[in-house]
């Protein structure tokens, strides 16, 4: 079994109309033993931006405090928040650092560009190399149900609450049918106006 | 290294039951490690008017299980002047894999049809034999990206129902419905796996009292090699003729 | 014993027969984990032998089907190890006379194969009940051969590609078994390299082609997946046998070779040393 099977969980994100939203499941186990239901592998970045990190619990916390150590780092050298997209390769540079003793993380990045309100997602594999997507990613134990999913459901241009549906279907369904990733879920949805976190009652089997 | 008797020919089969219909589909693609040997190679087979049988995993092994079923099931109808029941061919079905317990068939089956009542059917398969009736059933290379998109439209699972005095129940849906279904599966997995496409073939069996309105509209719209009865002229054992298959054929992706 | 069942091992030498194309153990992929066979060791079992590798081996056959019928092609090496043991070799075999069958991988099952074919013939013949075996039956008999002996772990290590015509319906049938008793059929069909070098040429010359294929421009297209198949496959031989299989009934062609350029390559650009 792979290292990245050790604790479990899951992480989509999708973009919409003039908005994004990103999600992740709340299980941590041991294996096949589950653990926690209240481990949140989506973090915020900035007040538009947030990162999802599924894989080894212990190189999400690493990495939850490295970016953030980092934003800050560029926060206080540029004076301004970090853009989506910069973020992105931040995330992928971080990561091929460790080429050669990896993070056990495959990240997932959403958010809105705070000039234009543009949508961003992308996700990494765990040296950091980058996906760019126009429509959704996954991530973690779950991600091939929830390609399956995201493939059906998702269209272009959904508005906010239409997106929160789609995204929260594809998770909900997709870490029901795999054994390592539910036990709760939680939503963000990002939107030029607000942010909005939503807590998902789900299967606790 | 010892000759290991077994190889895996990718490609993902599915079967949803309706009220009075059944429909029972498989990608064309056979293929073996990146390669892809055929573009169109069957993998779901009409066994009589009331059962179609999918099955997928080593070619060889569905192939030769297939070719058992049907003989068998030509035998009972010489011994007992009728055509077997679906439950009969799915304990059929699960004696034959379990027979081969210490040398498995490498197939995963689904049967689909229509039951005793009338009534749509599926059966899921392990390759040892283990089944269950079920209402929808992936199997296959895509499974892990098509039961959970089943899950959720099949049997409404993660849905509030608008009326919840009246909730939904699964194995209702239209044909129409259950075909859009079907295809929506097919595509996406074409999408996001590298084993399914080419083409999509959708067996549909129906009970005398199904709407076949569906089809027609198809029928309508499609080419003739779109859509093609499948149901050939037999001996009449149950009388009258009631339950017609379907074939219809649709392009997948080819890359 | 390192021998696996897939083809880009068959014919190499041993020392190196392991790694394939890509540098990867062969006999680490495409295995199915846990599913290790083991025979039941009886008292005589020293006395019992079964192919668990070939020795001696024949490379890819191609196949096509054109308008009138199918074309098959063979070389005429069989190689011993990576020794080119056997130079005039016959790897295309007349079965009946709408049915030609090609071998890829090991001559002397091919050649027991060949037997089993010339019996089952003759049996029908001496039915003397006017019916003959069209290619759709003896591609039926093949694979049921096959697959039974995979079934008994002692299989025969082949590849064939059945081609052939039914007289009376005018029906082409081109198709593939090969030890495991895998089976398809497709216009297009190349075992071992070929399914990787000729196969890609195969469907764009014939596949997307537009207008129907005439005998002439089959043999062309024949010509060329050979000749590609020489420049890029070791244990290939430019001497080949083109078998035409139509209604009125089959022929396989003399050996003949193509042209071919071994010119320094310098100048030519995806060989060179331009950087541009």
């Amino acid at each position: 079994m792979s290292i990245m099977e050790y604790n479990g969980g899951s992480v989509v994100a999708m973009r919409g109309k003039k908005c994004v939203a990103i999600a992740g499941d709340l299980r941590l186990g041991n294996r096949n033993m589950s653990l926690a239901a209240n481990f949140e592998k989506v973090f915020p970045i900035t007040q538009k931006l947030y990162v999802g990190l599924p894989g080894l619990a212990t190189d999400v916390l690493t990495l939850r405090d490295t970016f953030r150590f980092r934003t800050n780092m560029y926060k206080l050298k540029e004076g301004r928040e970090i853009e989506p997209n910069t973020f992105a390769h931040l995330v992928s540079s971080t990561l091929y650092e460790r080429r050669w003793s990896p993070y056990f993380v495959e990240p997932v990045v959403a958010g809105l560009d705070p000039n234009n309100s543009e949508p961003f997602i992308a996700a990494t594999d765990l040296i950091g190399c980058l996906n760019f997507a126009k429509d959704f990613v996954v991530s973690g134990t779950a991600s091939d149900k929830m390609f399956g999913m995201a493939e059906s459901l998702w269209e272009p241009d959904l508005e906010a609450e239409d997106l929160f549906e789609t995204v929260s279907q594809t998770l909900l369904n997709g870490v029901d049918r795999d054994a390592l990733s539910g036990w709760g879920a939680v939503v963000h949805l990002i939107t030029p106006e607000k942010i909005i976190t939503r807590s998902l009652k789900s299967r606790m089997d | 290294m010892s000759f290991s008797p077994y190889t895996q020919n990718g490609g993902t089969i599915l079967a949803i039951a309706g009220k009075d219909f059944c429909v029972v589909a498989g990608d064309t693609r056979q293929s073996e490690g990146f390669s892809i040997q055929s573009r169109y190679e069957t993998k779901v087979w009409r066994l009589n008017e009331k059962a179609t049988i999918a099955a997928n995993g080593f070619a060889a092994d569905c192939k030769q299980l297939v070719k058992r079923v049907k003989w068998r099931l030509e035998t009972y109808k010489h011994a007992h002047n009728r055509e077997m029941p679906l439950k009969s061919i799915a304990r059929m079905v699960q004696t034959m894999l379990y027979g081969k317990r210490f040398f498995p068939f490498y197939s995963y089956v689904i049967i689909g049809g229509i039951d005793d009542d009338g009534t749509g059917a599926v059966y899921g398969f392990d390759p040892v034999g283990s089944y269950e009736r079920e209402t929808c059933r992936a199997a296959g290379a895509a499974q892990s990206l098509l039961q959970p998109f089943l899950d959720n439209q099949i049997y409404f699972r993660n849905q509030q129902p608008a009326d919840p005095t009246n909730p939904p129940i699964p194995g209702t849906l239209p044909l129409d419905n259950v075909l859009a279904i079907v295809t929506d599966s097919f595509t996406g997995a074409t999408e996001r796996h590298i084993e399914v496409g080419d083409a999509l073939e959708m067996y549909v069996v129906t009970n005398s009292n199904c709407d076949l309105g569906a089809l027609q509209q198809i029928t309508q719209s499609a080419t003739k090699t779109d859509l093609e009865q499948v149901a050939r002229e037999e001996a009449e054992f149950n009388g009258p003729k009631s339950c017609k298959t379907f074939k219809l054929l649709r392009q997948l992706k080819k890359d | 014993m390192n021998m696996s069942n897939n083809f880009t091992s068959w014919g190499r030498p041993f020392t190196d027969a392991k790694m394939d194309m890509y540098g990867g153990d062969v006999t680490q992929r495409y295995q199915l984990g846990a599913q290790q066979m083991t025979v039941p060791d009886d008292k005589f079992s020293e006395g019992v032998q079964k192919t668990q590798q070939p020795i001696v081996t024949g490379t890819s056959v191609i196949g096509l089907k054109f308008k009138d019928g199918i074309m098959l092609a063979a070389d005429n090496l069989a190689s011993y190890g990576s020794l080119a043991r056997f130079k005039d070799i016959q790897r295309l075999y007349g079965v009946g006379s709408n049915t030609i069958i090609g071998a890829a991988g090991d001559m002397s099952d091919f050649q027991h194969v060949q037997h089993q074919l010339d019996t089952l013939i003759t049996d029908e013949y001496c039915h003397d009940d006017g019916h003959s075996l069209g290619p759709a039956q003896i591609y039926e008999y093949m694979s049921t051969l096959m697959y039974h002996r995979r079934s008994q772990l002692n299989p025969l290590w082949n590849a064939f590609v059945v081609g052939g015509v039914d007289p009376k319906s005018g029906e082409s049938t081109l198709a593939y078994v090969d030890l495991l008793g895998t089976t398809y059929s497709a216009p297009t069909i190349g075992t071992g390299y070929a399914s990787m070098i000729a196969i890609p040429l195969l469907r764009r010359l014939v596949e997307d082609r537009q207008e129907p294929l005439n005998k002439e421009d089959a043999l062309d297209i024949i010509k060329t997946c050979m000749k590609v198949l020489f420049y890029r496959d070791a244990r290939s031989l430019n001497k080949f046998q083109v078998a035409t299989i139509t209604k009125e009934g089959s022929e396989i062609s003399q050996s003949m070779s193509v042209d071919t350029e071994w010119g320094f390559a310098e100048g030519i650009r995806g060989y060179g040393g331009q950087t541009q």
